[in-house]
């Protein structure tokens, strides 16, 4: 405080020397930035090596066999690209949230909440085409939708921290789920972990050429990318959700609304998660599983901490987790290693992101202080 | 005896400290006076081995060194009290007491608050949380503290802020005694020139972050001045206006705002039923210590706080509900005193700020941005500036640019909080602007010199509720002091209120 | 008191042994000031790791040393990468758990489902006789005694020594505890290595004690969660926190009865019970800072008296970064 009130004109004058003085000694920015992921990648190698060690697998045949799982064929990719969208669809809604500083760890739920809506919305129709499949998004839409404002009104009316009730709900989801799956919507014969009756094929997205994505689902993703794109940058919406999540106090003062704009937020990140889950039943799966979501949720809040937030890097970082979540099924089969390494190689990511920001940080403040 | 030879202290590119020679000695009393941001606290704060100096040395009874620490200052006997007590609100008083003191068993600790109350003429329960005391009783229960420690250079940061006309001559009492009978050192830093003109046995006058005079009694309070604020004291003057008094008209015109049983509730305490009214261009400014009630009835006011009784009427239109959005409509605009914390958006620019605060006006933001915060406000930052890279007075102009000109009831939390002096001219000559253009001003400020000089009534409260509305020509420090401090209205006023 | 009495008492308390460790490790962290938010991992990796550990030396007591070195580790990385680095406690938390659960289920996969050591029954000489309390603790797990006794240990620690106002001023105001010559950012170091090694002890009381064995998933799956919310509802204090373990744990084991009792309702309603109980707890307890409850509360006498136990503040510096070189 005391800083900042010195005197304005001396402050400006330093202020221009700082500039003239940073752009001296960082001419390439975009080169040093690089420079500073390469280093987060290379310490994330690093911990990933030493945390497989344990395991007494050679470490680079394992990651050698992860990326041929995932881009070593047509199929294989077009499996990374059915990864891709939910994942990618995920990530996008929660630029929505964090712009307003939620932590909608909700997300995974939503995407179970959105399949279960989906599936719920089909089971009228034995057979049916593009109407029904579009009415089956929707309830996915809404699905998810509904699930967030929950968690949305126990934060806003009950104070109740949106980690703890996305949380809690999450679990909800997957109970909801299982009775599901083993109660009224149990197979005709014996109820099991496979999940429900499958849908007709006609109720199937179409696919894009062999590989099992389909290019609606493509296309649907895309489209989320540059339309939360432009509601967060380009429109009024976003600028006062910008401001609601910068400082809600003054978001009140200012009138901006920062309940129902809180609201909002939690509501499109679960419309966009519920259209994931809607994907992964029309798309992927063609039934309800427990394990529907494939933990996509949970990845995507991962690939938004590693993206600091920023639209940008969301998609690549989208496809490379999506790359390593699908080659990961290759390692019980091929190496008699458990899946979650994938998991395990994409939270190091994160952290060695956030530990090189760090030592960014740490490091600059010693050259101020010094 | 402390040295302090050649300081710099440098936040990045900002030269907070540009070297301070210092020395003082044992059983003096001196003021380091200076504006805002002139580098007073700083040089403070390095000595009390709060901040370490970018370069220079320290010289402590013969042993020089390059910085202190919290610890290597107390066993120097260095001890420093800040205007907002460096305490744990939520832990007892004996547990502040003890902390970072030599270990002692509790009954111990009981025992030496006990015997230092009593010498210090003070009465602390020790197991009482802090949070129960004001911010006068925490000061001197910090006082005592540090005197356990064992401190003979007691630096005081702006103590005088936020505590009763009685508190302070009560603090400046035990000050004097500290200094003649125990031969104590005592630093007093502080921006009212009375209080070291009264106080001192020597005032430092820093400016720019640097010691441009020592003075010695006798002192020459217009040379005092020339030395802190240079020319531009000369140019402005340095009292700021006094409020216009309301036109005649507005006399008798319908009141601007009255309150009718008003019941206000905050998250901590409640207050009410109160009755009250205000006129078009009146400038009402509340008096009153921390948590009397000021603060929930400013936040009351505008619909931050919850109005569960009674019927505030605005204009001659009653409303029995105090909702925000809708008051704000009417023309209720609360400015509170924590401005980033609590009134801007730290990482948004300026020019979204204007966009948010004026959502017609999004076609010619450039335009109405020259118009409104250059020009009438004189805001000179680039529209791309970010909210927190703004010094304390350009945040409140910016603030003030953002109050449309129709707004009808102003509420102000410390109108001038860490402004320089000619940043508070500036905002007050505003605010009068206002008031004489028929907008209602109530504000309030723990600085009591600037609630009377700006007020036409001051309304003083106590013990969270409204205790007596005081007529400008009535309002003299002793009276209102008095009535902040809890004594009976009637008595005070002559019962004639 | 009769012996079934007994036996659900004993089955509540050593289902309530690991959320009563879990919770007080997590009750120290935020004291300090420090969240640390991968309880849920943290507890799965100690888990695999204590099971892993007393598998390979047969000795269940080294596994559970194993278990509280993991749980250290982790919250020391937070510690390093909150406190030291400035990073997002929560962020860095919340990968944590999830590296930490997904390492668990990597390393553990050639352990899963082997027989494996136990930490067995502790019987206490002569208090099985002892009337009431004999049939509860004459003789059970460890980790029951274990936990009860971390109870008074942590309350002792925090309110009745000067580490313990330390630790809770440097959660309370971190710049307040610099000037007394505290230093802060050990100390919160120091609480985020023993909260976590507790959170440890906890995982290790769930793979060597109350769910022996190691497996996918290992039955402990959301418990750190739980844990997380029982520290807000047990309003941070170490006593109110371990009782709120118990009155959770009750529930569950509540749960297991009903579902006897109610064999029409599927298995998975019971088992996701817990977390809404979860939301509802955190609901009942942040109720009292809502507005219109408030004026209730201040209308009548009897409501205020019992809110006075019923809410309380979280330490006042919770989450927040401290900087000395910054000065005060």
């Amino acid at each position: 405080m005391k800083r900042a009130t010195s005197r304005a004109t001396s402050q400006e004058k330093s202020r221009t020397q700082s500039q003239e003085k940073t752009q001296a000694w960082s001419r390439f920015p975009a080169l040093t930035e690089a420079g500073w992921l390469g280093a987060a990648l290379l310490l994330a190698l690093g911990l990933t090596v030493l945390v497989t060690l344990p395991s007494g697998a050679s470490p680079f045949e394992t990651i050698a066999v992860l990326l041929e799982g995932g881009l070593g064929s047509v199929t294989k990719l077009g499996r990374a690209l059915a990864g891709w969208v939910p994942l990618t669809l995920c990530a996008v809604g929660l630029l929505v949230t964090f712009t307003a500083r939620l932590w909608n760890i909700g997300v995974e739920g939503q995407v179970v909440m959105g399949a279960i809506f989906c599936t719920a919305a089909l089971r009228p129709f034995d057979t049916g085409g593009v109407p029904e499949i579009i009415l089956a998004m929707a309830a996915g839409i809404l699905g998810g939708a509904l699930w967030a404002l929950l968690a949305g009104l126990l934060r806003v009316f009950g104070r109740v921290h949106e980690i703890f009730s996305g949380l809690g709900l999450n679990f909800v989801a997957l109970g909801v789920t299982l009775w599901l799956i083993f109660g009224p919507w149990k197979r005709p014969g014996v109820a099991s972990m496979s999940g429900t009756e499958p849908i007709d094929v006609s109720l199937w997205l179409p696919r894009l050429g062999p590989m099992s994505v389909s290019w609606a689902a493509l296309a649907l993703a895309l489209a989320a990318i540059v339309g939360v794109g432009l509601l967060l940058r380009r429109s009024s919406w976003g600028l006062k959700l910008r401001a609601v999540g910068e400082n809600p106090k003054a978001a009140t003062l200012f009138a901006l609304g920062p309940r129902r704009r809180l609201l909002q937020a939690f509501m499109l990140c679960g419309g966009l998660a519920g259209l994931a889950g809607a994907i992964q039943v029309l798309g992927v799966y063609h039934r309800l599983l427990p394990s529907i979501s494939s933990s996509y949720g949970y990845t995507a809040l991962l690939v938004g901490m590693m993206a600091s937030f920023r639209l940008g890097p969301v998609p690549f970082i989208c496809f490379f987790f999506a790359v390593l979540t699908v080659g990961s099924i290759q390692l019980p089969l091929q190496m008699g290693l458990d899946s979650s390494l994938s998991g395990v190689i994409q939270g190091i990511m994160v952290l060695s992101v956030f530990i090189v920001h760090g030592l960014r940080l740490w490091l600059r403040q010693r050259r101020e202080a010094a | 005896m402390i040295v302090l030879q050649d300081i710099h202290k440098h936040y990045g590119r900002v030269r907070a400290n540009d070297g301070v020679s210092l020395t003082l000695e044992p059983g003096r009393i001196y003021a380091l006076v200076g504006e805002n941001g002139a580098g007073k606290s700083t040089l403070m704060r390095v000595l009390a081995g709060h901040t370490r100096p970018t370069s220079g040395t320290i010289d402590l009874g013969g042993r020089t060194v390059a910085f202190l620490t919290p610890t290597l200052a107390r066993e120097h006997g260095v001890g420093m009290l800040y205007q907002d007590p460096l305490d744990f609100p939520a832990m007892p008083i004996w547990e502040n007491f003890q902390l970072g003191a030599p270990k002692r068993t509790k009954g111990q600790v009981f025992d030496v608050i006990g015997e230092l109350s009593y010498r210090l003429d003070a009465c602390f329960l020790p197991d009482e949380a802090v949070s129960s005391l004001t911010v006068g009783e925490r000061q001197l229960l910090e006082l005592l503290r540090l005197l356990d420690l064992g401190a003979t250079t007691l630096i005081l940061d702006e103590p005088t802020t936020g505590i009763t006309p009685e508190q302070k001559r009560e603090l400046f009492d035990l000050l004097m005694k500290l200094a003649r009978e125990e031969n104590h050192t005592i630093v007093l830093v502080t921006h009212k020139l009375s209080e070291a003109l009264e106080m001192a046995d020597a005032i430092l006058v820093m400016r720019q972050g640097a010691i441009v005079a020592t003075l010695t009694p006798p002192y020459d309070e217009g040379e005092l001045v020339l030395r802190m604020f240079g020319d531009a004291a000369e140019s402005e003057g340095a009292d700021a206006p006094g409020p216009a008094t309301p036109r005649p008209a507005a006399l008798d015109a319908p009141p601007r705002l009255r309150l009718d049983n008003v019941v206000m509730a905050g998250p901590k305490y409640s207050m009410g039923p109160m009755r009250f009214s205000a006129r078009p261009g009146e400038c009402i400014g509340l008096a009153g210590l921390d948590g009397s009630g000021q603060e929930l009835f400013l936040r009351g006011l505008c619909g931050l706080d919850r109005m569960p009784g009674g019927t505030l009427t605005l204009d001659g239109r009653a409303y029995t509900t105090n909702d925000f959005p809708v008051l704000r409509r009417a023309g209720v605009h609360f400015v509170p005193a924590d401005r980033l914390e609590m009134a801007l958006f730290p990482a948004l620019t300026l020019r979204e700020h204007i966009a948010l605060a004026f959502p017609g006006r999004s076609d010619e933001l450039d335009a109405f941005y020259q118009s409104q915060c250059v020009e009438r406000f004189n805001l000179r930052a680039h529209p791309q500036t970010r909210a927190s890279e703004l010094s304390g007075g350009n945040q409140q102009r910016l603030l003030l640019s953002l109050i449309p000109d129709h707004a009808a009831l102003l509420l102000m939390e410390h109108p001038t909080r860490g402004l320089d002096a000619g940043s508070a001219r500036q905002v007050w000559s505003h605010l009068h602007d206002r008031c004489r253009a028929g907008a209602t001003l109530i504000f309030f400020s723990p600085d009591l010199d600037e609630v009377l000089a700006h007020s036409h009534r001051v309304a003083v409260f106590y013990d969270r509720a409204m205790a007596a509305v005081v007529d400008r020509a009535r309002a003299t420090t002793e009276v209102v002091g008095a009535l902040m401090a809890g004594k009976d209205p009637d008595q005070v006023l002559g019962g004639g209120q | 008191m009769t012996d079934t009495m007994a036996l659900a008492l004993a089955a509540v308390l050593m289902a309530a042994a690991p959320l009563i460790l879990a919770t007080l490790g997590e009750t120290l962290t935020e004291k300090a000031g420090v969240i640390n938010l991968s309880l849920d991992g943290s507890i799965l990796l100690a888990a695999m790791t204590a099971f892993a550990v007393a598998v390979t030396f047969d000795s269940p007591w080294l596994g559970m040393l194993g278990g509280m070195a993991v749980g250290a580790a982790i919250a020391g990385l937070l510690g390093v990468i909150g406190i030291f680095l400035g990073q997002s406690q929560l962020a860095v938390g919340f990968i944590l758990t999830l590296l930490a659960r997904d390492l668990a289920y990597f390393l553990g996969h050639s352990f899963s489902r082997q027989p494996g050591p136990d930490l067995g029954l502790w019987t206490i000489p002569g208090l099985g006789e002892v009337a009431l309390i004999g049939p509860v603790f004459g003789s059970r797990s460890p980790v029951v005694h274990l936990s009860l006794v971390a109870v008074f240990l942590c309350w002792w620690w925090m309110y009745r020594t000067e580490a313990g106002i330390r630790l809770r001023a440097v959660g309370e105001s971190p710049r307040a505890a610099f000037g007394r010559g505290i230093r802060v950012r050990l100390v919160r170091l120091w609480y985020c290595l023993a909260g976590g090694a507790l959170v440890g002890m906890a995982g290790a009381a769930y793979s060597l004690a109350v769910k022996p064995g190691w497996g996918r998933p290992q039955g402990c799956e959301g418990a750190g969660w739980i844990a997380l919310a029982i520290v807000i509802f047990g309003g941070w204090h170490p006593v109110r926190a371990a009782l709120g373990a118990v009155l959770f744990a009750a529930l569950q084991v509540s749960g297991i009865y009903l579902q006897d009792i109610f064999p029409s309702i599927p298995a998975p309603v019971f088992q996701v019970a817990p977390f809404p109980m979860m939301i509802l707890t955190l609901l009942a307890v942040n109720m009292g800072r809502v507005g219109w409850i408030q004026d209730l509360v201040r209308r009548h006498p009897l409501l205020k008296r019992f809110s006075r136990g019923w809410s309380f503040d979280p330490p006042a510096a919770l989450g927040q970064d401290f900087d000395p070189r910054k000065g005060l």
